[in-house]
């Protein structure tokens, strides 16, 4: 997949979903590198701790779903008048972080190819 | 591997043995293996019900597809959940009226080569390979049936399966965006689309014979036991799994889904609870053709195989339920007989439609069965035969139709306008 579509992707749903709470205020910023890239969104809504696990499971899946991603995965941020599904954005990167900023949710996706090197960004260590 | 695939790959296994089993006892070994053979040369549209050259023969290739779809799932690393539960079932269930080795084999390597032009894994392919096998007809019906020399045909067939293998997952993917999910035979939309193609293209060149329905109507006990019997190891399985309480609060669980595609129910933590409801699913539709009086043959079987197929991966007894009633009215509207082919498969297969009856309600269910029935009964003379998820290709319509309404109307709310 051409990457640009592949970002529009993956933007489109996520910010479905942020739209959804109707937030006043919403910002996404890229950092592209060769191998990879590192998106992340925020807004001014922060969200319940219940509600910040349940994002983080949908954008972390516990298995690898190859024969979903690449196929329904073509879904994500495709529509904006239904519900999001964070599960199609889960199956397609390499991580999610979800939390409270001072401000609302901050979403972090970081993406990439095989050679996907973690050090290029600011990608915390898996403990 | 984890516990509940595991799981998955032993009952499969076991549905296989079983099938290739009895197909043997019924007929014997030499038997079923030449119909087996003889199989392969069968045109293979719609309607052909392979029971008609034996029940034996058409469970033992049932089997070997199954056997099929299985190898090339563990083979392509991809686990075994409701997507690829769905996909082998689906299968099996249409080689009692389609699907053999012969005609499945160049599709699915026509999808093998488009992961590989793509740069992508077999396994990213897997479910569009396994589902791919619908347009197996259309190799079959080139190889043997358009009366060219077979050294000319065979090739010419083969290239055909390759070709319309390798520009399935482009065309699977943008049907995706028309329905948006919302018809679970996705890939059945696709090839109906190609099959259009295909079978205009034979029309033009004078190679198509007229359609025709091949149904039987011979009871037999083996394939009247078949679904119930599936059923019931399903509910004992999910209530040794889990606790009975358990699957039972999972099954509950599930009917709340709404079902759009991709929903993968084994995913959601209720294990005996998916299994409770492919089960339960099965013995529904199963007695719901024993109610109208429809016979238990290969397409019927097919049918019931299909709705349990997608227990897992999108279908409930209650998402399905509203779609039958729709197509059972529509039925009764047309003065139409509810145990006659059309309607019949119609009323089995409709349920590609569950999730507009998930997403939107019973009201919308129902008036998707019911235009789904009218358009079922023409499309396969559209795309001749060739496709067997036909259900699909019409369900697909049916959905976009309705998902492009609903969009535009919930586009255009004004109340949702910035003010002045």
């Amino acid at each position: 997949m051409k990457r640009k579509e592949f970002l529009g992707r993956l933007i489109g749903e996520v910010t479905n979903f942020l739209l959804e709470g109707n937030p006043l205020r919403l910002v996404v910023s890229l950092h592209q590198e060769s191998d990879g890239a590192h998106i992340s969104f925020f807004d001014d809504r922060p969200r319940s701790e219940e509600e910040i696990a349940r994002i983080y499971q949908a954008l972390n899946p516990k298995q690898s779903r190859p024969e979903l991603a690449e196929y329904y995965g073509l879904m994500a941020g495709h529509d904006m008048a239904w519900d999001a599904r964070l599960k199609l954005i889960g199956w397609q990167i390499k991580h999610a972080s979800v939390d409270n900023s001072d401000s609302g949710l901050r979403i972090d996706l970081w993406l990439g190819g095989d050679a996907f090197n973690p050090d290029n960004f600011t990608l915390k260590k898996k403990p | 591997m984890q516990r509940n695939e595991r799981i998955l790959y032993a009952l499969v296994t076991l549905l296989i043995s079983t099938l290739a089993v009895t197909g043997i006892l019924l007929e014997g070994p030499w038997q079923v293996i030449r119909q087996t053979l003889s199989l392969q040369t069968e045109s293979a549209r719609l309607i052909n019900d392979f029971t008609r050259y034996g029940v034996g023969t058409a469970m033992f290739n049932a089997a070997t597809i199954g056997a099929l779809a299985l190898i090339l799932v563990y083979y392509a690393t991809v686990s075994l959940s409701g997507p690829t539960l769905s996909a082998i079932l689906t299968m099996m269930g249409f080689a009692f009226f389609g699907n053999t080795l012969l005609n499945s084999t160049p599709l699915i390597m026509g999808v093998w080569i488009a992961s590989k032009v793509a740069r992508k894994t077999f396994g990213s392919y897997s479910l569009i390979a396994l589902f791919g096998t619908a347009l197996g007809p259309l190799v079959t019906q080139i190889m043997f049936h358009v009366g060219l020399p077979l050294g000319l045909s065979i090739p010419l067939a083969l290239v055909s399966g390759l070709a319309a293998g390798f520009i399935l997952p482009a065309v699977a993917g943008a049907m995706l965006a028309l329905h948006q999910g919302y018809n679970l035979y996705n890939v059945g939309f696709s090839c109906g689309f190609i099959g259009l193609f295909a079978a205009n293209l034979l029309i033009a060149t004078k190679k198509m014979q007229p359609l025709s329905i091949q149904w039987s109507d011979t009871f037999s006990l083996p394939l009247f036991l078949l679904v119930p019997l599936i059923s019931l190891v399903l509910l004992v399985t999910a209530m040794i799994v889990e606790k009975p309480q358990k699957s039972l609060q999972g099954f509950l669980a599930i009917q709340k889904l709404s079902g759009r595609l991709p929903y993968d129910f084994f995913d959601t933590g209720y294990y005996g609870g998916t299994l409770a409801n492919i089960g339960l699913l099965g013995l529904l539709y199963w007695a719901y053709v024993l109610v109208v009086g429809g016979p238990i043959n290969g397409p019927v079987i097919g049918g019931i195989f299909t709705i349990m197929a997608f227990g897992g991966f999108g279908k409930t007894v209650k998402n399905t339920l509203p779609v039958l009633f729709g197509v059972v009215l529509s039925t009764l509207l047309f003065s139409k007989n509810l145990n006659a082919p059309g309607p019949l498969l119609a009323a089995l297969f409709s349920t590609t439609l569950a999730p507009i009856a998930g997403q939107f309600g019973i009201l919308a269910g129902l008036i998707a069965g019911a235009v789904h029935l009218v358009m079922v009964e023409v499309t396969a003379s559209w795309h001749g035969g060739l496709d067997l998820y036909n259900n699909g290709f019409a369900g697909g319509l049916t959905a976009s139709l309705f998902i492009a309404i609903l969009q535009w109307y919930k586009t255009n709310r004004p109340k949702e306008d910035f003010t002045t």
